[in-house]
């Protein structure tokens, strides 16, 4: 295998691992907030993707810019309203967490069944995001949409982290996810700090919704499998932590492309699992318990 | 996990033994009604699940542990029966025990993740599962890969061959009860008590001196082994297999039917399986609706908390007798 198949695997991989990381930080966050493992993160990345596609058949000129923001909005404004139709009345009648889990896997089926009646159950194209032009790099040719991928979703990742880190409502929600007695004693609004979570992980979701769509294609389904991919990068990283989810994520997607090609492509997700499951064993609070630990 | 006592876990009431008797009488005596051949396969499929519900209610309701990952048990069981049925031309009683023991063997492989909790527990078992399905798909060699597995025999005892649809029905049913009260016997034992501790408080159950691993092990053993069970049972009353009925969705399934019929509470591990199998049945008339009307029926029932519909069923009965 030659250098120039190399780095476009390792531009694959990458991009791909944005799109896990993506949708990992929104399980992370989720997680750390309320403890809830939210198996509807997956169909808010597919209702994203569907959303941004339908905005593009409107609008067939838009730019890639706003194609994504559509995904975002969308998913955004559906994440919201799940927590406020189900989940907070569910945590209002103090139910098990367990309960809630559940729920969210009634809302999953809920959100994949409507896409099917709605978009119909046949793969859909995205139409040509990027120009086609390979962009070259120290003369290696990289496909646009990967760099395009790559950048947005950076982008995209540290601007989270800059809101976590120097608003006021980010350090709130920091604050709320670490501690709610306390952090409520202090003055946050609780449950308005729940919506802001859960309005982030599905603008996360929708980005990613988007970017695999452009991908590949989308279609009713293809939430199920990112989404369980995405929590297990998530785990990878360490639940709860947010550095660790990312880096979960782009670990996870170059895992998958080079054993992919290396090893085998039938048991390409088979590898991500056995790594996932060794970590665990090994070390039980994922990659960033290891850093922990010497710091 | 809550504090909280599980619904219908006390020791067993005479109402509650009558009450077991006349469904159990009445589930035998239905072939006698002579039913549909249709009606009969649905409801030997819902002792299946109840079956491998009841594992999971034991993992899960009992001891505290939540494992995404019991369709990997609930496969292998199922494979392994139908390949010593089909490829050694095994009797049936043979490979049901077998296929047990075989997924409980391989659960002994995904021991050392008890140790692990929560939503940890949950991926790992999760990974398995996933690792499973993608082995059966993929080892075209033993399990026939996406073609499937075809011509597994009839179940047949003691050299009579069960086939009509009534006979095997009552086979299911005969299996679920004997784990049913097997695992209501257990639930009172000291073991059901050492691992109701250690849901309720793992530190303070290990501070007590319980074996707190070794139970949790224990535990996970014994629900592969049902789970194990409940495939053999599958294999034999479907004869075919195919990868797709043991994907992540048959874990969350199972993990549906627990949920929804309380945690906790073995009635209602059954209880939830009846209502995961037939539910979408009976929606049938609502056509491309009727997952959308499921998931939604799902998400109303967890309004009605941890004791789920078993839970709801006890409240109802305390309101009208108290009339």
């Amino acid at each position: 295998m030659s250098a120039a198949d190399l780095a476009d695997l390792f531009a694959g991989g990458l991009a791909i691992g944005c799109v896990y990381s993506l949708v990992a930080l929104g399980f992370a966050m989720i997680i750390r907030a309320t403890g809830i493992i939210h198996f509807a993160q997956g169909e808010l990345l597919m209702l994203g993707s569907m959303g941004a596609l339908s905005a593009l058949w409107l609008l067939p000129k838009m730019p890639a810019v706003l194609v994504l923001a559509c995904g975002m909005i969308a998913s955004g404004l559906l994440a919201v309203a799940m927590e406020f139709l189900v989940y907070r009345p569910l945590r209002l009648r103090r139910v098990p967490l367990m309960n809630v889990i559940t729920a969210t896997v009634g809302m999953s089926i809920l959100c994949i069944n409507a896409a099917r009646i709605i978009w119909g159950s046949e793969p859909l194209r995205y139409p040509e995001l990027f120009s086609s032009s390979a962009y070259g790099f120290f003369g290696v040719r990289v496909s646009p949409q990967l760099v395009w991928i790559m950048v947005f979703g950076v982008v995209l990742m540290g601007l989270m982290q800059l809101f976590l880190k120097y608003t006021r409502t980010g350090l709130v929600m920091q604050a709320v996810a670490q501690d709610p007695e306390v952090a409520q004693l202090m003055g946050a609004n609780l449950s308005r700090m729940m919506v802001y979570t859960f309005a982030i992980a599905g603008m996360m979701a929708g980005a990613a919704g988007v970017m695999f769509g452009s991908l590949f294609f989308s279609f009713f389904e293809m939430g199920f499998v990112i989404g369980i991919k995405g929590f297990v990068a998530a785990t990878l990283g360490g639940l709860g932590s947010l550095g660790g989810a990312m880096l979960g994520g782009i670990l996870f997607g170059l895992i998958e492309t080079f054993s992919a090609v290396y090893v085998s492509s039938a048991y390409k997700d088979g590898i991500g699992m056995v790594l996932l499951i060794a970590i665990l064993l090994l070390l039980p609070s994922g990659l960033v318990g290891l850093w922990r630990r010497r710091s | 996990m809550s504090a909280a006592a599980p619904a219908l876990a006390a020791p067993l009431s005479r109402a509650h033994k009558v009450a077991t008797t006349l469904i159990l009488a009445a589930l035998v005596a239905l072939p006698l009604s002579g039913p549909h051949q249709f009606i009969l396969h649905m409801l030997s499929l819902v002792a299946i699940s109840s079956i491998v519900a009841l594992g999971l209610q034991l993992l899960l309701g009992f001891s505290g542990q939540l494992s995404i990952g019991q369709a990997a048990f609930y496969g292998i069981g199922a494979y392994a029966s139908g390949l010593f049925a089909t490829k050694l031309g095994m009797p049936f009683p043979a490979a049901f025990v077998l296929a047990g023991l075989v997924a409980a063997l391989t659960s002994l492989l995904m021991v050392p993740i008890t140790r692990l909790t929560g939503a940890y527990l949950a991926v790992a078992t999760l990974g398995f599962s996933i690792l499973v399905y993608l082995l059966i798909k993929n080892e075209e060699w033993l399990t026939g890969g996406s073609f499937g597995l075809m011509g597994i025999p009839r179940p047949s005892l003691f050299g009579f061959v069960l086939t009509k649809p009534g006979h095997a029905y009552l086979l299911c049913v005969a299996v679920a009860a004997i784990v049913y009260f097997a695992l209501l016997r257990l639930e009172h034992s000291r073991f059901g008590r050492a691992i109701n501790a250690i849901r309720q408080n793992e530190d303070a159950a290990r501070a007590s001196g319980l074996p707190v691993t070794l139970l949790k092990s224990q535990c996970f053993v014994i629900a592969a082994f049902v789970a194990g069970l409940g495939g053999s049972l599958y294999a034999h009353q479907v004869r075919y297999l195919a990868p797709t009925d043991f994907t992540f969705w048959k874990s969350v399934e199972i993990l549906i039917m627990v949920v929804i019929g309380g945690m906790g509470s073995l009635f209602g591990a059954v209880l939830g399986a009846a209502v995961v199998v037939l539910l979408p049945e009976l929606l049938r008339e609502v056509g491309d609706y009727r997952m959308l009307v499921f998931g939604a029926i799902l998400m109303a029932v967890m309004l009605f908390g941890e004791s789920g519909i078993a839970g709801f069923l006890s409240q109802c009965l305390k309101f009208f007798s108290k009339r």
